[in-house]
């Protein structure tokens, strides 16, 4: 299986024209990591500069002084720490609920696979990850308009968020379900279990990792999801995503504070990511691990 | 022999009691559970997605062929009126602008992706040999990938300002311009648009075609070498014809994200200005969430839909072949 830390045979012997290649290839990486890095690079000394020095007509590239208070200055409102808050709440509710319902229907595919519907119907399933939300989300925002919850509540968000976590779960469960040994639970059924009992105790152990990484994997697309959440929440409950655009005091935008809160924010993403590398390219050559 | 009754005793063995097909039948259902215990398994989620984006698509499809705005949504009183909803879009030069500009996103967005994602993961993959090297590079490429849209969008809008923004000061040093660029003026504000999202995004057909290459046969690669064949014969005739399939898949998905692609508009430009940044899909959200003309929306959202849904059966296609030739499924 593809993982990053995988070794391979050495490729043909190389000759003098390829080395020279290959060095221009190696320099163009270069560049490319230095056109990655460098945005992260300025929004973190942004994160410890001045308002003032943030607001320069020539801009530093190294802090005149150095603001650790701005971490702290983020907070000062506490309506900030509200939306981390929310964001938490709905990611998690929603991570749940899409493993909850992802791992049942995963297992089905995986062992019963005619009786489930089929290869079709997975696929099925996974396609609805890939459709534009455009047309799911006009329709949702006048339904949800008629619930009592409305639109404007952490349980939208908690179901919407099912269009794309659910069918990734699925899917990956499914994935994790066939490879875990059939044999174990056929035993276990020998010995006298049930098969809710065989489930339980002998398959969902084994795939205890995968549902972990799965779990990680819905709660970072929930965390960071935009587009739903602009168009459908903003005043009882506002997830940090759509709190980050709105730094501003009164007509100038807090840079400084702006990139503080955007370096808390990722931080949790950015560890799971660190953490869940191998099943993040292992979904990624499935396919389906974009949000 | 006569049919037998129906009170005839089953006999094993005997073809007139017992069936041949019997056994077979038999063997062929090795459920334990009972039968509708998968149905119900795989039947809980398939209902909720009906409803969640089924549901919703279909009730699209209705109001692309009504009047509907959002009196009459709420009152009822909309009326067929056939296609007219279709031509009012079609013929509309805010949607044949956001399709010049959905061409361009194609082009130097999602092509340009998948081009530089090619190139950086075969530079990585056959340019460094040490793991460590590679899993750092890996992690540190990919992300800006781990980001939300609203942080690469006001940290690029941050970048990007004209006045005293970060990279025009950068290009500014290094002697590349003499003055500053305005990154968010008409014509130009696409581009930077373009520019965050190559940013955010080219990790993903990158970490696509790096995993389709580790799992290429070493074998094939030893016998090239035996053969004596040079690393530009071997790529151009081992390596991409064998990722042929995994490329395509990189495509495709980029270009099914294309009409997705609305929430780095929303953050950095809000389509302007003057409208010189929209694309259909952030049209589509414009017209039915913010300016409730539904029936028109819904005629958008439709032919979105059906864009993407014959790009996303090319998927599919590709990706049951790709999964077949690794032992997936």
């Amino acid at each position: 299986m593809a993982s990053l830390d995988t070794t391979m045979a050495q490729g043909p012997a190389p000759d003098r024209r390829w080395r020279l290649v290959r060095l221009l290839f190696l320099a163009f990486l270069g560049l490319w990591l230095l056109f990655t890095l460098f945005p992260f690079y300025f929004m973190a000394i942004t994160a410890f500069k001045s308002a003032a020095e943030t607001n320069l007509t020539v801009p530093t590239f190294w802090p005149q002084a150095w603001f650790p208070s701005n971490f702290a200055g983020v907070f000062a409102e506490p309506t900030n720490f509200d939306a981390l808050v929310d964001s938490f709440v709905i990611a998690t509710g929603n991570t749940l609920l899409a493993l909850f319902l992802g791992t049942l229907a995963g297992y089905a595919f995986a062992r019963f696979p005619r009786q489930a519907g089929g290869e079709n119907l997975a696929f099925w399933i996974l396609s609805n990850r890939m459709f534009p939300p455009v047309a799911v989300l006009v329709p949702m925002f006048f339904l949800f308009d008629n619930t009592p919850w409305g639109t404007d509540s952490a349980l939208s968000l908690i179901i919407l968020y099912l269009v794309f976590n659910l069918p990734l779960a699925t899917w990956l469960m499914m994935v994790f379900f066939r490879d875990a040994p059939r044999e174990l639970e056929e035993a276990a059924y020998l010995d006298g279990w049930t098969p809710f009992q065989a489930f339980v105790r002998v398959t969902l152990p084994l795939v205890l990792p995968g549902m972990i990484s799965v779990a990680m994997l819905c709660w970072i697309f929930a965390w960071n999801e935009y587009l739903f959440a602009n168009l459908f929440v903003g005043t009882e409950v506002r997830t940090y995503t759509i709190v980050i655009p709105t730094f501003t005091h009164g007509s100038q935008t807090l840079w400084n504070l702006q990139m503080a809160f955007s370096l808390i924010a990722m931080i949790p993403p950015v560890t799971l990511f660190i953490l869940l590398r191998r099943y993040m390219v292992r979904g990624l050559s499935l396919g389906v691990v974009k949000g | 022999m006569s049919p037998p009754s129906e009170t005839a005793a089953i006999v094993r063995g005997d073809p007139a009691t017992y069936p041949e097909w019997f056994d077979a039948r038999r063997r062929a259902r090795p459920l334990i559970v009972s039968r509708w215990v998968p149905l119900i398994l795989v039947g809980i989620p398939v209902l909720t997605l009906f409803a969640i984006v089924v549901y919703p698509t279909v009730w699209m499809f209705y109001h692309s062929l009504r009047d509907t705005n959002i009196s009459s949504l709420f009152s009822g009183n909309h009326a067929y009126i056939g296609m007219e909803n279709y031509a009012t879009v079609l013929s509309s030069e805010r949607f044949q602008d956001s399709l010049v500009h959905l061409v361009q996103y194609l082009g130097f967005g999602a092509c340009l992706q998948v081009l530089l994602g090619v190139v950086l993961a075969l530079t990585l993959y056959e340019c460094v040999k040490s793991n460590l090297w590679r899993t750092v590079i890996l992690i540190l490429v990919i992300l800006p990938m781990m980001l939300p849209p609203s942080i690469v969008g006001v940290l690029w809008r941050f970048l990007l300002t004209p006045s005293n923004g970060a990279v025009n000061q950068a290009l500014l040093n290094l002697g590349l311009i003499s003055e500053h660029i305005e990154w968010f003026n008409a014509g130009i504000s696409l581009w930077s648009i373009i520019l965050a999202d190559i940013w955010n995004w080219t990790a993903l057909p990158l970490l696509i075609v790096y995993s389709g290459r580790v799992s290429l046969p070493p074998a094939v690669y030893e016998a090239a070498r035996v053969d004596g064949a040079g690393q530009w014969k071997v790529l151009r005739h081992i390596t991409l014809p064998m990722l042929k399939e995994v490329i395509a898949i990189a495509f495709i998905l980029r270009f099914t994200d294309a009409f997705k692609f609305v929430d780095l508009v929303y953050v950095m430009t809000s389509g302007g200005p003057a409208q010189s940044s929209e694309l259909p899909t952030y049209i589509a959200f414009q017209r039915g969430i913010r300016e409730f003309a539904i029936g028109e929306a819904a005629a958008y959202a439709i032919i979105i839909f059906a864009i993407s849904a014959v790009l996303i059966i090319l998927f599919l296609k590709y990706m049951k072949r790709v999964m077949k030739a690794q032992g997936i499924a």
